[in-house]
């Protein structure tokens, strides 16, 4: 596969912040590759450092081996983030007007039908949905029949089923050829859609590869949940009321615990113990356990070997790793950005050795 | 012929944009109509002679002029290239065959087609409410008014783009297109004659390229004068402005 697009080292500061810090990667023809991170990753500058629409401080693009300011604009497109077209025109208007700015252009109402919004062509780009106008910014990124197509978070702001209709013309671009550099926070996103995935952090390439690579490398190992707690909202008040109490008492184990804490530990506890019969790696958390390593059709054994220890269980849930997993573990927080992760399971005791060190492919 | 349809492209996009608000478009033109209404109409001439408003109607028009042909475009481009960059869409357009110059030439030409028609308003209301006696306004003056407007209109658009690209906000190029604005706007012959104003500060008018538009609109319309020099000196300056303005507009930084 030729790469259409490499980039070497990019480093980019603003101020005392590194918005990029050591990026190197490559894209292939036809490609879908998606840049993953939380905001403020470097997701952003990158795309802009891609398409030439800043200049990094140091490292070199090449786009069609050119200097992404010298590529033939005929050949690449461009969704930026948090895009606000010219006001007052219509969905027409818009698609129309960014046509007119090539030399060659296709049809704009095959655009307005092909991104779905060629009922609502003649309404005005401020009265459309959140997810029309996304749509419709994704339109005016395809009036040139990009051969590669950036889309900085293309789906951001759009509901679940507008979201799926991006997929789905994200999907028959790729198919019919296009490259496509896609941004988003979504893992469930790349994962769909992307043939490699970057994980962005603090400006750093945390790691590149196939989704399924990734979480095969990076993942850790499947989940097999058992809530021994019945999960209530009874419950979880009980027991954190039993930790105030606890933290507030010089002798805490003096402390009683309500009864259905007490139980649900006892509970846990005869879980765990009765599963030291097996091979699997198990956890105890305030709720039950975690067993991992748990392959499908080992689940039923798991659950024998509760019924024979009599141990009463609310919920069993089985869960295979999966890019979030991935991103936990290489970056130690999740993509939304969320505070920093638990550590659960032998998946997050092991070293990232073999994660991507400085964006580094 | 591909940059005139990138040109026409984004300045039926720009035409649409403003032609659709229908509050920029209503003060647009009642800002000429007020103009006169108050200056020419309401305030007096002092009776003793001298003064503000002491010099015949027609003195005056090269200054109802420069009030549209200085404001308009200077916080409409201003505060268009604010807009554009703060909705990325200098960041979209840089990935598009459209330059910056071509840009700037679509939202000037729309400019000049809008400030023509206050233009055309305000030569209008002067026949209908002043003594335009002294004004000579035969159909080739109005051709050169036409061209110096045009010209002018070029000058501060370029002006408005350096505003827009170097102020941080909307509401900052407002601010600097009203403090540049105002000073330039009685300091540039158009409405204060310059012997009003003390001898030492007289060659500090010809800093502004305001006063080069009301001598040369007054030359033609009002004295008859020489204007040939005016002329040129403001396309000079409008050609610098507009090759600052067009290469400050931004691509996202």
């Amino acid at each position: 596969m030729t790469d259409v697009l490499v980039a070497e080292d990019l480093r980019r500061t603003y101020g005392d912040t590194a918005a990029l810090s050591g990026v190197s990667l490559s894209v292939g023809d036809g490609e879908v590759f998606a840049l993953v991170g939380p905001n403020g990753a470097g997701k952003t500058t990158l795309i802009r450092a891609l398409t030439g629409t800043t200049e990094p401080d140091s490292g070199s693009v090449r786009v069609f081996d050119s200097r992404p300011t010298a590529v033939d604009r005929q050949r690449i497109g461009l969704l930026p983030q948090s895009f606000d077209p010219p006001e007052r025109l219509t969905a027409r208007e818009l698609v129309t007007y960014y046509a007119g700015l090539y030399d060659e252009a296709r049809d704009p109402e095959a655009i307005l039908a092909e991104v779905g919004i060629a009922e609502s062509a003649a309404t005005r780009y401020e009265n459309l949905s959140g997810g029309q106008q996304r749509r419709t910014c994704v339109g005016t990124a395809l009036v040139n029949d990009p051969d590669l197509l950036f889309l900085d978070e293309p789906t951001t702001g759009v509901d679940p089923a507008g979201r799926r209709a991006l997929w789905r013309l994200i999907e028959r671009l790729a198919d019919e050829g296009t490259t496509v550099v896609l941004t988003t926070h979504y893992m469930a996103e790349a994962e769909r859609l992307a043939d490699r995935v970057g994980l962005l952090a603090d400006g750093k390439l945390a790691a590149v590869g196939s989704p399924t690579a990734l979480v095969a490398e990076h993942g850790g190992r499947t989940r097999l949940v058992v809530e021994t707690s019945d999960g209530s909202a009874e419950a979880d008040d009980e027991r954190a009321e039993a930790s105030d109490e606890a933290e507030m008492n010089d002798d805490a184990e003096t402390t009683d615990a309500p009864d259905s804490v007490a139980s649900a530990s006892a509970a846990a506890d005869a879980a765990a113990d009765a599963l030291t019969t097996t091979d699997f790696e198990v956890e105890t958390t305030e709720r039950g356990l975690v067993v991992h390593g748990v392959a499908p059709e080992d689940i039923g054994r798991v659950v024998g070997t509760l019924d024979d220890r009599g141990v009463e269980y609310g919920a069993l849930t089985w869960t295979e790793p999966d890019l979030e997993d991935v991103f936990l573990q290489l970056t130690g927080r999740s993509a939304d950005g969320s505070g920093e992760a638990a550590t659960i399971g032998s998946g997050a005791d092991a070293e990232p050795s073999n994660a991507v060190a400085e964006g580094e492919l | 012929m591909t940059a005139t349809s990138r040109v026409r492209a984004e300045a039926t996009a720009a035409w649409h944009a403003f032609v659709r608000r229908r509050t920029a478009v209503f003060f647009t033109f009642f800002f000429p109509v007020i103009l006169i209404l108050i200056f020419a109409v309401l305030v007096r001439t002092d009776p003793a002679g001298g003064g503000l408003f002491a010099e015949p109607a027609g003195y005056y028009l090269p200054g109802y002029l420069a009030v549209v042909v200085l404001f308009t475009p200077l916080s409409r481009v201003g505060s268009t290239v604010a807009r554009h960059r703060e909705g990325n869409r200098f960041e979209k357009l840089a990935t598009t065959p459209l330059t910056r110059a071509e840009w700037l030439l679509a939202h000037t030409l729309v400019n000049v087609v809008i400030i023509g028609i206050a233009g055309l308003l305000i030569l209008g209301l002067m026949v209908a409410v002043t003594d335009t006696a002294t004004l000579a306004l035969g159909p080739a003056n109005l051709l050169l008014v036409a061209v110096f407007v045009a010209v002018a209109v070029a000058l501060f658009c370029g002006f408005g783009a350096i505003l827009g690209s170097l102020a941080d906000s909307q509401d900052g190029v407002i601010a600097a297109s009203n403090t540049i604005a105002l000073p330039l706007l009685f300091l540039s012959e158009t409405f204060v004659t310059p012997d009003l104003l003390p001898a030492w500060f007289r060659p500090a008018m010809d800093l502004s390229p305001l006063t080069y538009f009301a001598r040369g609109v007054r030359d033609l319309t009002y004295s008859g004068a020489p204007f040939g020099d005016d002329l040129l000196v403001l396309a000079a300056l409008a050609v610098g402005f507009f090759a600052v303005g067009a290469a400050l507009i931004p691509r996202t930084d």
